[in-house]
């Protein structure tokens, strides 16, 4: 065969593929075949309030842990919270894609979580997971919520710190205290789905309206079991007392009330 | 063996094309067809396959940029290449704690870069799953390059040529850590030594020596079991009977569990001769002295590995066939190779 006819040839069959490969993706949404479909948005609040009192849990301001009565001075306080999905009244489930949220109580942009391109419909639960799920855990380097920047990666023991709670306290035999909670694996896992049924009420999405859901949750509850600050300060990696004092803390999660 | 595939001409109209086409700045050279590493056919698939993370020429060259700047450190004196040298297929130069920043020293032997693509965990403890995720503990540890990642991302952003690098490259106006720990995996991922004398017999280039044959023949009895054939390491977690004592509990302080107390990674014997001192804590100057430890002085400790449990007993003649093997797995093609250097 003629050599410059064969790469001719071969030119413009690449052409035909190159041209074809540059039509726009469709919208990553999970409705690609019904161009009518609308979309909405919800926002997932999160209010930290502390032991029984019913107070506001703040940073850096001595609190007082009223099972242990120990003072406790926080600096930091963050957790991963990830996989959010709403289930339709007709039983099918809407799952987040890339659904991987910070919340950080330093900074209260992170305390609303916004959820985009709901399908419009009626939802009657919601589930979501605190902690990171373990496929992430193992994947090598991620981004946005999960990226190592966030100083929330152990470096040496490969997986996510799920709880980082840190501060001062008198009550510490080193003046404070820090907990890095997380595990994946087996017994030592800590990650945890939970859902609410918003106490019988539907979270209605549609374009025009962005309905809130409001959780609390109690940070006082990391000490629930586990020994006070006095006799252990630090956590720094999986275990017993990390799955312990997680599941604790992850227990006091709650639905307080939606705004339509 | 590293090449740019011969259908250069055909992947340039092709480029040219795309870049006609779709009117965009494509100026990197498509992942699929230009740019691969090459293994023997007895090598088995590699865990690190690059799926995520397309292997480029430019990706490739970045993640070396960056293997060799310090710009990685906190005072930017201390690059990966600091403690990990070519010459010595990627280890430190024959110590056995390395220097980080303030003259830092590490607390385990730095161990030899390559072949990683095919290790399932890394560090000697194993801690680490992924080698993409790898480097945050050198970057951050604060004996070697004492950096937070925040402030690593600032500095690279600030810098221009790794703006434009990582723009050509990864197609982001803005650097951040995964395309960082992207790069430096395209460049340590492919640090491929497959061009030992051991490769070339099994390729039928070469023969070996009748030493060099027996000492095969003793190594394929006593330690391939571990350093199984054709990585020379099967990737598990020994203990090999160096202490009664452990100073550093390796593979427990990741597990907690009391049955890993002492054990370690089991490293490669590719390029074992290069990469001295030995064991995790570079105790033993010498493969002679390592040697001898497992013929002669192996102490039995509860969690001794079961396959070191039964005596290996080698006599004078046969440890230094041992040893005339163990030198075939040194390849002098890889501490050469240009691609590889400090660009």
């Amino acid at each position: 065969m003629n050599n410059k006819l064969y790469i001719a040839f071969i030119y413009a069959m690449v052409l035909m593929t190159s041209l074809n490969s540059c039509k726009k993706d469709p919208d990553n949404n999970n409705n690609n075949n019904n161009n009518s479909a609308t979309f909405g948005s919800v926002k997932v609040e999160f209010e930290h309030l502390w032991a029984m009192s019913g107070a506001e849990f703040k940073l850096n301001d001595t609190l007082l842990h009223p099972m242990k009565n120990e003072k406790m001075f926080f600096t930091t306080f963050k957790y991963y919270v990830s996989n959010i999905k709403f289930k339709k009244s007709d039983g099918t489930w809407w799952s987040q894609p890339e659904s991987y949220f910070l919340v950080d109580v330093s900074n209260p942009t992170s305390l609303i979580l916004t959820v985009n391109n709901v399908p419009t419909a009626t939802y009657t639960e919601m589930k979501y997971t605190l902690g990171v799920d373990s496929l992430r855990n193992v994947s090598g380097a991620q981004t946005g919520a999960l990226s190592t920047t966030n100083n929330m990666f152990w470096s040496w023991n490969s997986g996510y710190i799920m709880i980082k709670a840190e501060g001062k306290s008198p009550n510490s035999s080193t003046g404070d205290f820090a907990l890095h909670l997380g595990g994946f694996k087996g017994a030592n896992n800590v990650v945890t789905e939970k859902s609410t049924n918003f106490g019988g009420a539907t979270l209605n999405v549609n374009p025009s309206a962005t309905p809130q859901i409001h959780m609390s949750a109690n940070p006082a509850k990391l000490w629930h079991t586990i020994e006070g600050v006095t006799t252990k300060s630090k956590i720094m990696m999986p275990g017993a007392d990390a799955k312990q004092a997680a599941t604790d803390f992850y227990n006091s999660f709650n639905f307080e009330h939606l705004h339509p | 063996m590293y090449r740019y595939v011969s259908m250069k001409g055909i992947v340039l109209l092709f480029l040219s094309l795309v870049i006609f086409s779709c009117n965009k700045d494509e100026t990197t050279i498509p992942s699929d067809n230009t740019f691969k590493f090459e293994t023997p056919s007895y090598i088995p698939k590699p865990i690190y396959e690059f799926t995520n993370n397309p292997l480029t020429q430019n990706g490739f060259e970045l993640g070396k940029l960056l293997f060799y700047d310090p710009i990685l450190s906190s005072d930017s004196s201390i690059s990966c290449a600091s403690c990990h040298f070519q010459s010595h297929a990627f280890a430190d130069q024959n110590l056995a704690f390395s220097k980080g920043v303030n003259n830092l020293i590490g607390k385990r032997n730095s161990p030899a870069l390559f072949n990683l693509s095919w290790n399932s965990s890394f560090m000697w403890d194993g801690g680490i799953n992924h080698i993409e995720t790898m480097p945050l503990a050198p970057i951050t540890n604060h004996l070697e390059m004492n950096e937070n990642m925040m402030h690593v991302i600032e500095k690279l952003n600030r810098n221009k040529t790794y703006r434009e690098k990582f723009k050509t490259t990864f197609k982001i106006d803005s650097i951040n850590d995964q395309k960082l720990f992207y790069a430096l995996a395209q460049f340590i991922g492919n640090l491929q030594s497959f061009s030992s004398k051991y490769d070339k017999v099994r390729q039928v280039k070469t023969l070996y020596s009748s030493e060099e044959n027996n000492g095969y023949m003793l190594f394929k009895k006593h330690c391939q079991q571990c350093h199984t054939e054709p990585l020379f390491s099967n990737f598990e977690f020994a203990n090999n009977g160096i202490d009664s004592i452990y100073a550093d509990k390796g593979r427990y302080l990741i597990t907690l569990d009391p049955n890993d107390e002492g054990k370690f990674k089991i490293p490669s014997l590719r390029n074992i001769a290069l990469t001295f001192p030995y064991m995790h804590d570079g105790r033993f100057s010498t493969l002679e002295k390592v040697i001898e430890h497992y013929s002669e002085n192996i102490l039995q400790v509860p969690n001794l590995d079961t396959r070191l449990r039964k005596k290996i007993q080698l006599n004078a003649k046969e440890k230094q066939e041992l040893q005339a093997f163990l030198n075939t797995l040194t390849d002098f093609e890889f501490i050469q190779n240009k691609i590889y250097n400090k660009p």
